[in-house]
């Protein structure tokens, strides 16, 4: 094996040699080699099903792989469970936490620890667990139940039970895909105070961006394979990209080629105030055929309620949402529909699709189904949306859930935009791409490109800045319910409306 | 799991193969009746032999097969009724309850209403009216269910106890319209004649057997292609996305199990126009509510399945009963075990048709450094 430093006498902390994984019909990771370095931050980049969690996986122990080895110090441990992975100092911090939400912080911390005394004193462990969440730099009440804490709290909480576990070597699945933008850069200090203290992380993300940031080397994997593996400095992003994707990237600005037309959402003085809480504050703006209006902001700063509102599943509290010139506040979702009215939320599996379901019923779901459903035509339509699509199934009855996420995105989007009987001059689209590929991100951005052009208005609500950067005409800033800043699409100061997403305009 | 040189795993299968919808089934049949024949040896009769004359009068005698559809025709309704609550994550376990309300109703429109009317308008009264009062009996459940979220599984199950009561009072609590006025004997009134179904020839085989089975077809068929089955589906699926479609939680919720509690309330009502002709008590020793649960399991909630799987336990019950009318009688816990055997190898073999079974050699990877 060649080794990445001269004289080839490097000690890996941590290494795959050959690992191959299999599972039912998929070859998640093929001959992978992979090697992290004492104090480095490793980042392993891959499109979504790329094998990336699964390589982590075989990594802490919680994977036994099918043929390979894992290294520690250069020599081969036999990890039986992720016990066994930390017992020899690898912790990973799943993608999907792993906490007890009853359970205080420190509860959960030391949840697991072999050597714990017969009579627990929570005083001493709290004061414990807060002194490892301090030398790190992760503000944490270790008093706290983890159940009422944020995404990125119970992060924290994951973090300090890793590193109170004596982990050196710590995987980080995804951590920054439930995070706001202030609370990445929280873990990315958390990150370098890690390696300061001479311990390392592998970095697990498909976010192009960030990585570039915190990186000493990225290792990118496509299809269960290793396509190259790139030091800090050589990485530029679209390299990366191709490297990802295995073909050019286009991620430029889209813009409205034609002129906006008649105005087709129109929202005025919208208010909701819950339980004395005003949650939106006398929000207006107009969507107009041919145009998209793209709402940016830190998520929780009233973007889900906006959203709901205009989408009929909750009525405001002052204000009124016109369609079409049609005024429909309260009306149900029904209605709204009927006024003409797509909408595409945020929580694609669980709520814009049944995930069990065929991806024939939910092209159904939102059409006028009469007596009996007429599944036939469906079908016809499904078809033509895999081919046209490109949409990765093996057919067009695979339940929505065995989708990856970008291809059911495209089978919301679909039905949302071009389904027969969908005669929507509106749409709504929450965080479209969240949790999505590159490659699925420029598919998601050309649909609703072509959308646009067909003469849509669309209402673009998404917590990814250079989201709305990239497709809005217009845009504006959501914070604690109001808009605090417009501007026109090309012509953005991205500082002015960074501050203005801060609350600092 | 690993032995010696090789690996032995589970592993989900990514489609089931057409034929294993048939050969789980068989083999889990196969293996109960192993089991059972164990129990059997082991209570000092010829296994084979037992099982031989069990299947002979459960199943392959005339007698027997129409015994069989006989009293497998209520247990298809409470099974159609388990099914059809579960279908949307619902839990109707008062099928037993809703059955002795269908009863008691149809006994009453039997009696009442029945009077001087023709046949064919006198039964489908009947039943109708015990499935409206088997509907009746989840209302108070399903409202609670569909409005508060309160669990549908214990109010439905603390329901039972109450109709249980309920009909032991009329029988034997008090001298009201459903007690035979013409005995002291505590027994029920017998409806009038014409609300009354004769058995096929000399069987104990009921016209209500077509009923249920036709029942059971129309409503696969019903729940696969309607708007009505459809939106069930998806909200079973995922509250959030029907209330996305603007489907009403309530409506189905509601709809959903007062339709349980109907079919289960036809149960009783078919045991009244056929085989009792009265409220009787002796519906409570039998358990067909329950067992409902346990065919609708076994049928793995299809509703065509049901109809197998009612025939399947009916012809247990009656071929297991009729084992001790002989010169070495044979206990009846044994149809019980049998029962039960069935069920557990119908589950265990649920994991084998969704997954499949690798033994694989460990493979050694000699690591160069
Ligand atoms: N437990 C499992 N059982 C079956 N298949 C699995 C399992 N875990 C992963 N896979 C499959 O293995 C492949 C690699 O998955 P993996 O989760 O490692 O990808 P990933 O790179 O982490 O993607 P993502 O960005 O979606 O998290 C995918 O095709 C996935 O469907
Ligand atoms: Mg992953």
């Amino acid at each position: 094996m060649g080794s990445h430093r001269s004289g080839g006498a490097t000690l890996f902390a941590l290494s795959a040699r050959q690992v191959t994984k299999r599972f039912p019909g998929v070859l998640a990771n093929d001959r992978v080699d992979f090697d992290l370095l004492p104090g480095e931050v490793h980042t392993l980049l891959g499109e979504n099903g790329a094998g990336k969690s699964t390589l982590a996986s075989v990594l802490c122990g919680l994977y036994k792989p099918d043929e390979g080895a894992v290294l520690r110090n250069g020599t081969q441990v036999r990890l039986t469970s992720p016990r066994h992975g930390l017992q020899n100092g690898i912790a990973m911090v799943h993608q999907h936490f792993r906490l007890v939400d009853r359970f205080t912080v420190a509860e959960n911390v030391v949840l697991g620890h072999r050597k714990l005394p017969f009579r627990l004193r929570a005083n001493d462990l709290e004061d414990q667990v807060g002194q490892v969440a301090e030398r790190f730099g992760l503000p944490l009440d270790p008093r706290a139940v983890v159940g009422e804490l944020s995404a990125g709290q119970r992060q924290r909480v994951e973090i300090v039970k890793a590193l109170y576990h004596g982990a050196e070597i710590l995987l980080l699945d995804e951590p920054t895909a439930l995070l706001a933008p202030p609370e990445v850069e929280k873990l990315f200090e958390t990150v370098r105070a890690m390696t300061q203290a001479g311990k390392s992380v592998v970095f697990v993300s498909h976010k192009l961006g960030e990585v570039v940031d915190i990186s000493d080397r990225v290792t990118v994997m496509r299809d269960g394979r290793v396509t190259g593996s790139v030091a800090r400095g050589e990485a530029d992003t679209r390299k990366l990209a191709e490297l990802m994707v295995g073909r050019d990237i286009d991620l430029s600005p889209r813009r409205s080629r034609g002129e906006a037309k008649g105005t087709l959402l129109s929202l005025s003085n919208v208010g909701l105030t819950k339980d004395g809480v005003d949650h939106i504050a006398q929000v207006s703006f107009d969507v107009r055929a041919g145009e998209i209006v793209g709402v940016a902001g830190v998520s929780g700063n009233g973007q889900r309620e906006l959203a709901e509102i205009v989408a009929g599943l909750i009525a405001p509290t002052s204000g009124e949402v016109s369609i079409n010139g049609e005024r429909v506040n309260g009306v149900g979702t029904r209605n709204v529909r009927k006024a003409g009215l797509a909408y595409v939320p945020e929580d694609r599996l669980g709520t814009g699709l049944a995930p069990s379901l065929s991806i024939v019923d939910n092209l159904v779901l939102t059409r006028d189904r009469g007596f009996l459903v007429d599944r036939k035509s469906a079908h016809a339509e499904a078809e033509a949306f895999i081919a046209q699509l490109e949409i990765k199934t093996p057919n067009a009855l695979t339940a929505t859930r065995k989708l990856s996420g970008g291809n059911s995105q495209k089978v919301l989007l679909a039905r949302e935009i071009f389904a027969a009987g969908n005669n929507s001059r509106v749409l709504v689209v929450c965080s479209p791409t969240r949790g999505l590929d590159v490659g699925a991100v420029e598919a998601v951005h050309k649909l609703l490109d072509e959308a646009r052009s067909a003469g849509k208005a669309i209402l673009l609500i998404s917590e990814d800045l250079d989201e709305v950067l990239t497709l809005a005409d217009k845009i504006l800033v959501l914070y604690r319910g109001s808009v605090v800043h417009e501007a026109m699409g090309d012509q953005v100061d991205v500082e002015a409306v960074g501050l203005a997403m801060a609350g600092l305009s | 799991m690993i032995i010696g040189n090789y690996r032995i795993e589970l592993e989900p299968r990514l489609s089931t193969p057409k034929w294993l919808y048939a050969a789980v089934p068989a083999l889990s049949l196969l293996f109960a009746f192993v089991v059972g024949g164990v129990f059997i040896g082991l209570t000092g009769h010829s296994p084979i032999g037992t099982l031989s004359l069990l299947i002979e009068r459960g199943y392959a005698s005339t007698k027997g097969i129409t015994n069989t559809l006989g009293s497998a025709t209520p247990l298809i309704c409470t099974g159609l009724a388990a099914a059809f609550a579960f279908r949307m994550n619902l839990f109707n376990i008062g099928e037993e309850g809703q059955m002795y309300l269908g009863m008691i109703g149809s006994a009453w429109a039997g009696i009442v209403l029945a009077g001087h009317l023709p046949g064919f308008v006198a039964v489908p009264m009947v039943l109708l009216f015990g499935a409206l009062c088997g509907a009746l009996w989840v209302l108070l459940p399903a409202v609670l269910r569909a409005k508060l979220g309160t669990s549908e599984i214990v109010s439905s199950l603390l329901l039972n106890y109450v109709a249980l009561n309920l009909v032991n009072y009329f029988i034997f609590g008090s001298r009201g319209i459903f007690r035979d006025p013409t005995t002291s004997f505590p027994q029920g009134r017998l409806i009038e004649e014409s609300a009354r179904l004769g058995s096929f020839g000399t069987t104990r085989t009921y016209p209500t057997v077509l009923i249920a089975v036709a029942l059971a077809i129309g409503l696969y068929w019903f729940m696969k292609r309607s708007n009505y089955g459809y939106e069930t589906s998806v909200f079973a699926d995922s509250p959030n996305t029907a209330r996305y479609a603007g489907m009403s939680s309530t409506k189905l919720t509601l709809s959903v199990l007062l339709f349980s509690g109907a079919l289960a309330g036809l149960a009783g009502s078919m045991y009244v126009v056929g085989p009792a002709g009265k409220v009787d008590p002796g519906l409570l020793q039998i358990g067909l509510g329950y067992a409902g649960i346990v065919v609708a399991a076994l049928a793995r909630y299809n509703f065509v399945a049901v109809i197998l799987t009612a025939i399947l336990f009916a012809g247990l019950r009656e071929g297991g009963a009729s084992l001790q009318i002989s010169s070495n009688p044979v206990p009846i816990s044994i149809a019980v075990v049998l029962q039960g055997s069935v069920l557990l190898f119908a589950l265990g073999g649920e994991v084998f048709r969704r997954n499949r079974l690798r033994i694989r050699r460990v493979q050694q990877v000699s690591v160069a450094s």
